[in-house]
């Protein structure tokens, strides 16, 4: 009788932040300079100012949005008046980090030196209101969801209640997204709850469901400010769904969709600030569907090299750089550079293969505060070979007053906000590829993969991830010699022995995939996708009473899984259990009315004559 | 030579103790606290160091400063009297009310419409704070402590702490550095 192989164990580790459809703030009014004011005509608000305001503060400055205070009036501006000219002298307001480049980004925040000029003169004069007349329109903003009614809201099963005081906190939701079949997302927009506390928010897709066993109870959500999440297939939809304050939802271009399959997590990962008294945080998604399908795949490069992150306490410049050739044309679309405190000077640099250098982005100034995700105004041409790289500098000396450690103390690279961090990561849609010669994106991650394991040949990460493409791409040779180096490297890694072992099956080794699958299943025992593969593996060897109790014991955990449901069906009849089997495959096609073991194996079933 | 100094301070403290007792003053000129009544929070001889904390209802980094302000003026209850000014004439007593209870202030408020209170302590920000010694002399105006480092970033945790530092001191007698550094918030001649 027939089985199926698992969609083995393709669990491509994604640090946090890495999906995302990006999300950026937007105007609501076209930039145009200020009327005035040639030299020594007094700065009025009316007349210079308020459009100004209107136009690159009123987004975060208003009732129910980010900002603090208003500033949609004469006297809300006035109330603050110095307080503007210091944090746009500053450049800390509007806030934007990037140096100007000659790669644009789109809802480019920075003022126009001209413009904080203008504000300087009006408080060193006084402030004045100016002349009635020249008064703009105030700005019209939308009120509730910024497309209309989402087709499907989600809300957080429980609110935070952030402390009054203490140390900025790192809290995620995670939201169940109730969908019966695959649905196409065209665009997505984060309510993170009070706006003023949250600096930023990320959604990441947890297809699997994995990061609920990090909730106390169910919908509780947990803390951490990094998150990783295994990925049960090699499903890049790579989008930057991502909120600042001021972000306005995006809505992706023509062809382009994140696709959500039933039994989708989205976890929102939030960075809150305290207030002075205790809020209360209840974040909520609203999705916007399309019947489209994603003809257009972008895929998230991530650099980075948290590896070199061993920073001696003291030391001023710290550099780390990490770069990449591209194996196949691309436009790059976005780019969303991370460090945590002791970042400071962050660039990326894109060098042609004729030599020429592009800035992608630099960042004199490092805030985490103020982190984004940046989409360029076009996407950017970057051809077959071109050299993507990042230089990132770090200040871990006291200097820095950032830094979480006062005397300084060594830091190295991790997930805790006092830990380090050198990512970044570049949204990018592959161009002038042949499709015959299959997705252009397994040859960027293969190639991506094979990177990290030159960089890092003792990372049992790389190796895996490394193995996971090779076997995606149906190397599986390949992908047993890295599975293999990355067990060696972690021996009781539930995952890395679950996949070495589902590879060997694969090949045709079930006998030597037996032992891995068992050492997954000591190392958790409710791993469902190790039951379900030393099920197969049991099964191959003709162990149907071994297959079929491993195929129960999968059921435990995932009861409304048909292939699982199937199987199990097919390990009976061979014991010529008939009537058993005959439920459990009837009840595959419950499931998935098109599960194709479980039509055959019932389709079989009357002719069981002589079972065994 | 510092008592010429002192001596000048001595003449501001009297010129407003004057005022809050003087029948021809009118309201309006003294800080006023919730119920409308004036209030001189240097006029009564407690022998007790008094502490002015400025805020801004509006201000976002006095509110978060609100924990700590009310854990200091815990911490040294029994040799120091703290008042929150608020220099916002616009302010009513019900909206000051509102927002102590919304941030757990225990701390008597008054409102400074005038300005008095914040011209005698020299501050410019809120939130910085004014340290008056038991002779109610002015020894310290600034920040409470460096938490801040301007208006977009803030450390982990404050590394000085200059509001106790002038507490102590001031409680025990002894002189204080004379080190003022500003605050960081939002300004008092903002306001109108």
């Amino acid at each position: 009788m027939n089985s199926q192989g698992r969609r083995a164990a393709w669990a491509i580790v994604l640090a946090a932040g890495a999906l995302a459809m990006g999300v950026l703030s937007a105007k609501s009014a076209p930039r145009h300079a200020p009327q005035a004011a040639s030299a020594g005509a007094p700065v009025t608000f009316n007349r210079d100012i308020a459009p100004i305001m209107f136009r690159s503060c009123a987004m975060c400055h208003r009732p129910g949005e980010a900002g603090p205070f208003s500033l949609l009036t004469y006297s809300d501006a006035k109330k603050h008046a110095r307080q503007i000219a210091e944090v746009t002298r500053s450049r800390a307001m509007p806030p934007w980090l990037p140096e100007p480049q000659e790669l644009k980004f789109a809802d480019d925040l920075r003022l126009p030196d001209a413009e904080i000029n203008f504000i300087q003169r009006w408080v060193e004069q006084g402030a004045v209101e100016g002349d009635a007349a020249d008064l703009p329109a105030q700005p019209k903003f939308v009120e509730g969801w910024w497309l209309g009614e989402p087709d499907l809201i989600l809300n957080a099963a429980k609110p935070l209640t952030l402390p009054p005081q203490g140390t900025d906190t790192y809290w995620n939701f995670i939201f169940p997204v109730p969908i019966q079949q695959t649905r196409w997302v065209k665009a997505v927009e984060i309510r993170p709850g009070d706006k003023r506390y949250v600096h930023h928010a990320n959604i990441l897709v947890d297809s699997g469901g994995t990061l609920r066993q990090r909730e106390a109870a169910p919908g509780a959500g947990f803390g951490g400010m990094e998150i990783r999440i295994e990925s049960q297939v090699f499903d890049p939809d790579s989008h930057l769904l991502f909120w600042k304050p001021g972000t306005i939802p995006y809505v992706e271009p023509e062809g382009m969709a994140l696709r959500l399959n039933p039994g989708t997590d989205l976890i929102l990962n939030t960075h809150l600030q305290p207030s002075g008294k205790p809020e209360v945080i209840q974040p909520s998604i609203g999705l916007y569907f399309t019947p489209h399908p994603a003809t257009k795949l972008p895929m998230l490069l991530q650099l980075e090299n948290d590896a070199k992150l061993d920073i001696p306490a003291g030391q001023k410049d710290f550099l780390v750089s990490d770069e990449f050739t591209l194996p196949v044309d691309v436009d790059l679309l976005a780019i969303y550079p991370h460090a945590h405190y002791l970042g400071k000077g962050i660039q990326a640099l894109a060098t042609l293969r004729d030599g020429t250098k592009k800035t992608l982005i630099h960042i004199p100034q490092w805030n985490l505060n103020w982190q984004a995700v940046y989409r360029y105004s076009e996407p950017v041409r970057l051809p077959k070979g071109t050299t993507v790289s990042l230089r990132y500098v770090y200040d871990n000396s006291d200097e820095n007053p950032m830094n979480p450690n006062h005397p300084p103390a060594r830091v190295v690279g991790g997930n805790r906000s006092s830990d380090e961090m050198c990512h970044l990561w570049l949204q990018v849609l592959p161009v002038n590829f042949d499709a015959a010669q299959g997705d252009p994106r397994m040859t960027l991650e293969e190639a991506l993969a094979r990177h990290n394991v030159d960089k890092n040949p003792g990372d049992f990460e790389a190796h895996y991830n490394l193995g996971s493409m090779l076997q995606a791409r149906e190397k599986l040779e390949a992908a047993i010699a890295e599975y293999e180096a990355a067990v060696r490297l972690s021996p009781e890694d539930a995952t890395a022995n679950n996949a070495l072992g589902a590879a060997l099956v694969g090949a045709g080794h079930a006998e030597r995939g037996v032992g891995y699958l068992q050492a997954a299943l000591k190392a958790r025992t409710d791993y469902f996708d190790a039951h379900y593969n030393l099920g197969f593996a049991l099964a191959q060897q003709n162990d149907f009473e071994g297959a079929s109790q491993q195929f129960r014991l999968a059921l435990q955990l995932q009861p409304q899984d048909a292939a699982a449901e199937a199987n199990l069906g097919a390990t009976l009849a061979q014991l010529g259990r008939f009537p058993e089997a005959k439920s459990h495959l009837e009840r595959a096609l419950q499931i998935d009315p098109n599960q194709p073991i479980a039509k055959e194996n019932l389709d079989a079933l009357p002719k069981e004559t002589n079972p065994r | 030579m510092r008592l010429g100094k002192l001596w000048l301070r001595l003449m501001l403290v009297a010129a407003i103790a004057l005022l809050a007792s003087s029948r021809l003053a009118s309201a309006q000129e003294t800080a006023l606290n919730l119920d409308g009544h004036a209030v001189n929070p240097l006029a009564a001889d407690s022998g007790k160091v008094v502490v002015l904390v400025f805020l801004r209802l509006d201000c976002p980094v006095s509110s978060r400063y609100a924990p700590v302000v009310q854990q200091i003026s815990k911490r040294y209850a029994d040799g120091a009297d703290f008042y929150l000014v608020d220099p916002d004439k616009s302010d009513s007593p019900q909206a000051i009310r509102k927002y102590l209870a919304d941030y757990g202030y225990r701390l008597p408020a008054l409102r400074d419409p005038k300005r008095v209170l914040a011209r005698l302590s020299h501050v410019q920000i809120t939130p910085e704070v004014a340290v008056f010694d038991r002779n109610h002399q002015l020894v310290y105006d600034g920040r409470i402590d460096d938490w801040y480092i301007d208006l977009s970033r803030a450390r982990p945790a404050p590394t000085t702490h200059e509001l106790e530092d002038a507490i102590r001191a001031a409680a025990a007698g002894k002189s204080v550095a004379r080190n003022e550094v500003r605050g960081v918030g939002c300004y008092i001649s903002d306001l109108e």
